[in-house]
């Protein structure tokens, strides 16, 4: 696409897409100014950039100049930023128009979009279920087939677990792949802005763009964007590990199935699979819990009324003020990881906990590394343990909802690149597949990843 | 692991967070859940010589994790009239616009 007429009427279809879904609550911005906003912003885009005219929707944690950025909690309601977050501002540069800010678990802590103050997404095909979490609004947005991709962020699968529940590609790249430059913070050692997208192509598109050196953030690799793989014919030469711990006896059959067939289809495409150990798996998802809330208790310390958003009432002084606006302002989820953050980091407990899940989060990163040094090239695993579960069945149980990412987690702690691919349906609903990459090789990763989604019937049932 | 009210209370004060007395009991007995969990990683007998693992580039790195005062170019009292408690004290905002009216 070059032509701006093409660009207008791509930003008008989607507004119309995005008006058509409205009762999926997956995106906050109102449709006036959505609307608005898009065609401004095709009339002002580069022609030449490689992703001009194609609208990418943006998770509400991640700042823009167009849209308030409220995270999807209360406490930073109408919070307008002074700047585009730097993987916004690159699409923008590349003439993406931004489709709205996506509906979110507050702050990204949730799998599941209800732990949203704005109220929870629906899942495209059973409104009935959750779309998962925390980027639940981008990932049914983009099943819904409103845009062809949006932005969503990861601490511990919040794009891989969503994409896998809609049915959608997710990608979370290394950490350090792509600048956090604007992405609000919640665990910093574990947040990346990923992608979400209607195919591998459209999600690595979007990627490349975005991937590449910052110098707005020290975390951010000094690399050149990410270039894209060609689709291989097939993966002769690859050695893709099937790590055993993924796959316990009380796997849902029908998710073990599914992971078989795409399995077999792999080593019908040339892949050479083995079977693998990752021995320290079984205490991600607690390390996991340690880490995050540690980490988000600091990062959160900055939301008290003064700074940000809107403040509460009961102020007689200033104590009084940060204690009644986090209070009323943080919604159930967060204020219990801040809370279990804070008990983890106090005085007495810092060595039991959070130093021991540092040691912990050493070991799962070993881990992987002792398997891709003994040749193997990409793992593969289940992404979720089941397809789409229904709202409210783990709002009021935290750790059933923290085992929503018993497969994803490790990719975060070990800092690892790894991308969510549809393999199939469970009683109509989709589930997907992860393959894990190594450090800075998402292009392989990807390659992988296009011949399996060539390969697997995602349509069908497992 | 049984976490107290008591203890609740006191981790929210140190989180600069209300806590309604009705909320004590269901959140005490959530973070006894959440830290029950993941207190099993004190199963794994994990060596004193294993070294925090942190991802990104080798310059950024946590510095020692020690409490020591963190010192000013210049001291509070030089940077405004009135300090106490950590807090510098100005007039309220209600003072102001008494003062421009």
């Amino acid at each position: 696409m070059s032509d701006p007429s093409e660009a207008l009427a791509s930003a008008k279809a989607a507004a119309d897409r995005i008006v058509k879904v409205k009762r999926l609550n997956a995106c906050l911005t109102p449709i006036k100014e959505l609307r608005k906003s898009l065609v401004a912003q095709a009339s002002a885009a580069h022609p030449s950039g490689v992703l001009y005219g194609m609208p990418v929707a943006v998770k509400d944690n991640i700042c823009t100049l167009e849209f308030t950025t409220s995270c999807g909690s209360k406490i930073l309601e109408g919070y307008r930023s002074p700047y585009d977050a730097t993987a916004v501002a690159k699409l923008k540069a590349a003439g993406a128009l931004i489709a709205g800010k996506t509906n979110c678990d507050e702050f990204g802590m949730g799998s599941s979009t209800e732990h949203s103050a704005y109220g929870r997404s629906l899942h495209p095909f059973d409104k009935t279920r959750v779309p998962g979490g925390s980027s639940g609004g981008s990932a049914a947005l983009v099943a819904a087939g409103a845009v062809p991709a949006a932005l969503g962020s990861e601490t511990g699968g919040s794009v891989r677990q969503p994409a896998s529940l809609c049915g959608v590609v997710g990608i979370k790249p290394t950490y350090g792949r792509v600048s956090r430059s604007g992405l609000v913070a919640f665990g910093s050692s574990l947040d990346q802005i990923g992608v979400l997208g209607r195919s591998v192509h459209d999600a690595a598109r979007v990627l490349s763009v975005i991937s590449g050196r910052d110098a707005r953030d020290a975390t951010c690799e000094d690399r050149d964007s990410l270039r894209l793989p060609n689709v291989p014919e097939s993966l002769q030469g690859f050695v893709i590990g099937v790590p055993k711990e993924y796959f316990p006896q009380d796997l849902d059959p029908a998710v073990r199935r599914a992971c078989d067939r795409a399995i077999r289809l792999l080593r019908e495409l040339g892949a050479a699979v083995r079977e693998v150990s990752l021995p320290h798996t079984a205490y991600a998802v607690a390390t996991y819990y340690i880490i995050a809330p540690a980490e988000a208790s600091s990062n959160l310390a900055r939301y008290d009324g003064a700074r940000y958003g809107p403040r509460f009432n009961g102020s007689e002084d200033v104590r009084s003020l940060y204690r009644t606006t986090r209070g009323e302002g943080f919604g159930p989820e967060v204020r219990r990881r801040v809370l279990v953050g804070t008990y983890v980091l106090s005085s007495g407990y810092y060595d039991a906990y959070y130093r021991k899940a540092q040691q912990m989060r050493a070991l799962i990163a070993q881990d992987f590394r002792n398997v891709f040094d003994r040749g193997v090239d990409l793992l593969f695993t289940p992404t979720t343990p089941t397809p789409a579960f229904k709202a409210g069945e783990k709002l009021n149980d935290p750790v059933a909802m923290y085992l929503s990412d018993i497969f994803t987690v490790t990719a975060n702690l070990a800092g690892l690149p790894a991308i969510s691919v549809p393999i199939g349906r469970i009683k109509g609903l989709p589930i997907g597949g992860q393959l894990i990459g190594q450090a800075f090789l998402e292009d392989e990763m990807l390659e992988a990843a296009y011949a399996l989604e060539r390969a697997v019937p995602a349509g069908e049932e497992a | 692991m049984s976490v107290t009210h008591d203890e609740v209370r006191r981790i929210a004060q140190l989180a600069e967070l209300d806590v309604s007395e009705e909320a004590l009991p269901l959140l005490a007995e959530q973070m006894s859940r959440i830290l029950e969990y993941v207190a099993q990683i004190n199963a794994v007998p994990a060596s004193e010589g294993v070294k925090p693992f942190v991802p990104g580039p080798d310059a950024v790195r946590f510095r020692a994790d020690e409490v020591k005062p963190w010192p000013l170019a210049f001291g509070p009292a030089e940077l405004a009239p009135a300090f106490r408690d950590g807090f510098f004290l100005v007039p309220k905002l209600g003072q102001f616009e008494d003062a421009e009216a």
